[in-house]
């Protein structure tokens, strides 16, 4: 898989109707070609993966995409904004 | 000192059926914290009514007014007008080159929204020139300035104690510090800044920049948060703007 080729890939992931993640990165190394990012579940997680697959890049795929931290309960944080001074 | 008025946002949730239950409990009682809940943008994944309306479920259990601007995603699927519709008719008050009034208990909250587009900052932006797809491109990202300029222009005369300016795309590229600086152009305006700038804004919130950072400054000083959920890694961040009045 040459740059070209993994950019393609890339923009295919941004615009396919399964994913449209726009924030996902890859590179070759060697064998592997690394995808890394950060989605919102576990599920568009393994879109992401099918679409490569799909792409049948002939790497080997190292998954390094990092799931968005879950909001859960708990203080929300506060911030004060003091008014200008004008 | 006067009491502040409390404004929760959170941007880039991205809804659609898989993230369904992930945000109604946690702002069913938000008035606890916050007197008005701001969205900012990317309401949905692909832009369809379907997300739109996992969205209206959500949000629609805030106990507070809920104001949103649309997101590049909601856009999406061509489908935008249909999910203002549905996103009005379930009591979510969509801003696009408009403003509202909100009245609390600490003073009245003006927030003036757009979704923005693309532009660039000093040394990375689009020109006006060239070829007509260009002078496209750029004019749109100046036209959502000027309309965010109009907007602001006419909530002077609602007379807010705080003004809060809500969009989609950046107007500082502070808060884009994480992304790399090649998609800043894509990321954010600073014509949006300069508007902000011009027209008494207390603080401005936006999203769009998932690897940004969530605090910056406009060229004149106006606070400015990125509240991108993958930035602030929660429900909502909660602002508490203490009113002009007091300065």
């Amino acid at each position: 898989m040459n740059e070209q080729q993994t950019r393609d890939l890339e923009r295919a992931i941004a615009t396919d109707p399964r994913t449209h993640e726009l924030g996902i990165r890859l590179q070759v190394r060697g064998d592997h070609l690394v995808v890394s990012g950060e989605v919102a579940s576990e599920a568009r997680r393994a879109m992401v993966l099918e679409v490569i697959r799909d792409h049948d890049p002939g790497l080997d795929i190292v998954d390094y995409i990092v799931l968005s931290a879950e909001p859960g309960p708990g203080e929300p944080q506060h911030e004060q904004i003091d008014p200008p001074r004008r | 000192m006067p009491d502040p008025i409390r404004v929760a946002a959170v941007g880039d949730v991205h809804l659609a059926d898989d993230l369904r239950g992930r945000y109604a409990p946690l702002i069913t009682n938000i008035s606890e914290e916050a007197d008005a809940l701001l969205v900012a943008g990317d309401l949905t994944q692909h832009g369809t009514v379907e997300e739109a309306e996992v969205f209206a479920d959500e949000f629609g259990a805030a106990d507070v007014p809920v104001l949103a601007v649309l997101g590049n995603h909601d856009y999406h699927s061509g489908a935008e007008r249909d999910i203002v519709r549905l996103l009005e008719d379930r009591g979510v008050a969509v801003l696009e080159g408009t403003s509202t009034t909100i009245d609390t208990d600490a003073g009245r909250l003006g927030v003036a929204g757009i979704k923005g587009f693309c532009l660039g900052f000093s040394g990375r932006c689009a020109a006006d020139f060239g070829e007509p797809e260009m002078k496209a491109f750029t004019g749109h990202g100046i036209e959502t300035a000027a309309r965010l300029r109009q907007a602001l222009d006419a909530l002077e005369a609602e007379e807010p104690d705080v003004t809060v300016a809500l969009s989609h795309f950046s107007p500082v590229d502070d808060t884009l510090v994480g992304e790399p600086k090649e998609i800043w152009p894509f990321l954010g305006n600073y014509r949006l800044g300069e508007a902000i700038d011009e027209t008494g804004v207390d603080l401005a919130v936006h999203g769009h920049a998932h690897a940004g950072r969530e605090k910056g400054l406009t060229p004149a000083g106006v606070p400015v948060r990125n509240v991108a959920q993958p930035v602030i890694q929660a429900a909502f961040r909660v602002y508490d703007v203490v009113p002009r009045r007091s300065a």
